[in-house]
């Protein structure tokens, strides 16, 4: 479980995270929905300390980070090394080859050995049925290729949550498909998750929980079917926002 | 055209006697001279361009020197960048004795070149660690690295293959350069050739001479330049050229 408390954020006079409360339950699936703007990218981000709030705590069983303090190296480093980040344009390293990505921070961060390291990366690429791509270069493979290769580079590190922001927005439908089924056969397998989306069939069919943002505040966090089965009048509105029928 | 037909081969004779001395000239100072203040040059320009790139942590006991660093090191690259380079020369060979300090030609001239390149080179690294995009240093710190690290494996092999094209150029641009060196008594290829010039009296034969050899160094370059460029990006095509 990730707890976290009293989250603020402000870019200048701008509140981007106002009071933020919210638990993420281990081995399940959270999507995190809201307008453009609403600050999900920020919480998301402050997860993995890409943005550092201005206070607030985030906690594990067993860790503790209190945001408003200096965090140490070594804190520092185990907040990170809990989760690991997909991200819209995947990022993936351009100079390095499929399995090199992959195994690059298992054997430099966690000093994996090489071949052990080689071994679990085919593995993954098993999974993501990408295994023949080994060789290739990012430059050489498709979007949702390069999705699901940094997914496994996600994977790779053994994080306890892997975050996801709007994975597939950059792909067309077809690609985006691969990339979601992938998603939702790893919460079947009880992956932690906490993924922001657009999409609200993933939210509906592979979701356990949604969190609600709005202008930096929570509106609502629970189990999915309450939120689709049982919304109240500004869930309605915002879903009519994004549908077109 | 009788005229130049006629001196033909008197002129031939005179280049292939002049050819060996000016090859000399440039295997003992145009091409040391060049290498040795490129590679000093670079590691100048690696160290300034970190200074200038890197931001330092909050820790005050690293963030006050680190300041002073930096400004330091934008004093050196505007100074060196907003003078002339022969100038420059002129100021470690001829004016550094009135403060007692003596400093060998070559040597002045390694110093010269060396610092000079630097702070035009540090521009073109710290532009091109730049341009990696920030997306990389997110992707990188979410997988666990340390800064150190992320340099290393993902900043730098990407900066290298941008920073190829317009480094090169500057290594070029110094080779071409080191003819200044003529100027602070260094017998280098242009300065040998200026006085072989002043016994035969055939400055358009000697001049062009000299220039065809520079030419012909620098063509070497861009050969390597080339080969380089591919190495370094084979990443983008997937290595197969
Ligand atoms: N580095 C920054 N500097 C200044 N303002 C920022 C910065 N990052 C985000 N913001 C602002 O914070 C607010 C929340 O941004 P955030 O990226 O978290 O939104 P989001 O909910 O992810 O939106 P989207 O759905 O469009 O991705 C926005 O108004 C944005 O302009
Ligand atoms: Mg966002």
């Amino acid at each position: 479980m990730i707890e976290m408390n009293n989250i603020q954020k402000s870019y200048g006079k701008q509140k981007v995270l106002n009071d933020i409360n919210v638990k993420f339950p281990k081995g399940e699936t959270t999507v995190i929905i809201g307008p453009s703007g609403s600050g999900k990218s920020t919480l998301l981000r402050s997860i993995d300390l890409l943005v550092r709030p201005d206070s607030g705590i985030i906690k594990f069983p067993d860790l503790e980070v209190d945001y408003s303090n200096p965090i140490s190296k070594q804190k520092r480093s185990n907040l990170i090394n809990k989760t690991s980040m997909v991200f819209q344009n995947w990022n993936l390293f351009p100079h390095l080859n499929v399995i090199d990505n992959i195994t690059i921070a298992p054997i430099n961060v966690q000093k994996v050995k090489k071949d052990v390291a080689i071994k679990k990366a085919y593995d993954l690429l098993r999974k993501v049925d990408l295994e023949s791509y080994a060789n290739r270069y990012p430059s050489e493979l498709s979007g949702g290729q390069q999705q699901r290769i940094s997914i496994c580079r996600a994977l790779a590190v053994q994080p306890e949550y892997i975050l996801l922001d709007e994975p597939t927005s950059a792909l067309d439908p077809e690609l985006e498909s691969q990339v979601l089924k992938l998603l939702k056969e790893l919460g079947e397998q009880k992956q932690s998750i906490i993924m922001i989306t657009h999409n609200m069939d993933f939210a509906k069919s592979a979701a356990d929980n949604i969190l609600f943002i709005e202008d930096g505040k929570v509106q609502f966090q629970g189990k999915k079917d309450e939120f689709f089965n049982n919304p109240n009048e500004r869930i309605k509105e915002f879903l009519n926002g994004i549908s077109i029928i | 055209m009788p005229i130049i037909f006629g001196s033909i081969t008197p002129d031939l004779k005179i280049v292939m006697s002049a050819l060996p001395d000016l090859l000399m000239a440039m295997l003992k100072f145009t091409i040391p001279l060049a290498l040795i203040s490129f590679a000093i040059g670079l590691v100048i320009a690696i160290l300034t361009a970190l200074i200038k790139f890197l931001k330092p942590s909050e820790n005050i006991f690293i963030k006050v020197p680190w300041n002073c660093l930096k400004a330091f090191a934008n004093f050196y690259v505007w100074l060196f960048r907003s003078t002339p380079l022969l100038v420059q020369l002129f100021l470690i060979f001829f004016g550094l004795p009135s403060l007692n300090i003596q400093i060998p030609a070559f040597i002045a001239a390694v110093i010269g070149f060396s610092l000079n390149l630097g702070a035009y080179a540090s521009e073109t690294i710290k532009s091109a660690l730049l341009s990696v995009p920030q997306d990389q240093w997110d992707a990188a710190y979410t997988l666990g690295f340390s800064t150190r690290q992320i340099l290393i494996k993902i900043i730098l092999p990407q900066a290298t293959r941008i920073v190829l094209p317009p480094l090169s150029n500057e290594f070029i641009g110094l080779v071409k350069d080191t003819s200044l060196a003529s100027t602070i008594t260094i017998m280098e290829m242009f300065q040998l050739s200026q006085q072989m010039t002043s016994t035969n009296y055939k400055p358009l034969l000697m001049y062009s001479l000299v220039a065809l050899l520079y030419a012909f160094l620098c063509s070497l370059l861009s050969l390597l330049q080339k080969y380089l460029e591919k190495r370094s990006s084979k990443f983008l095509n997937g290595g197969n050229n």
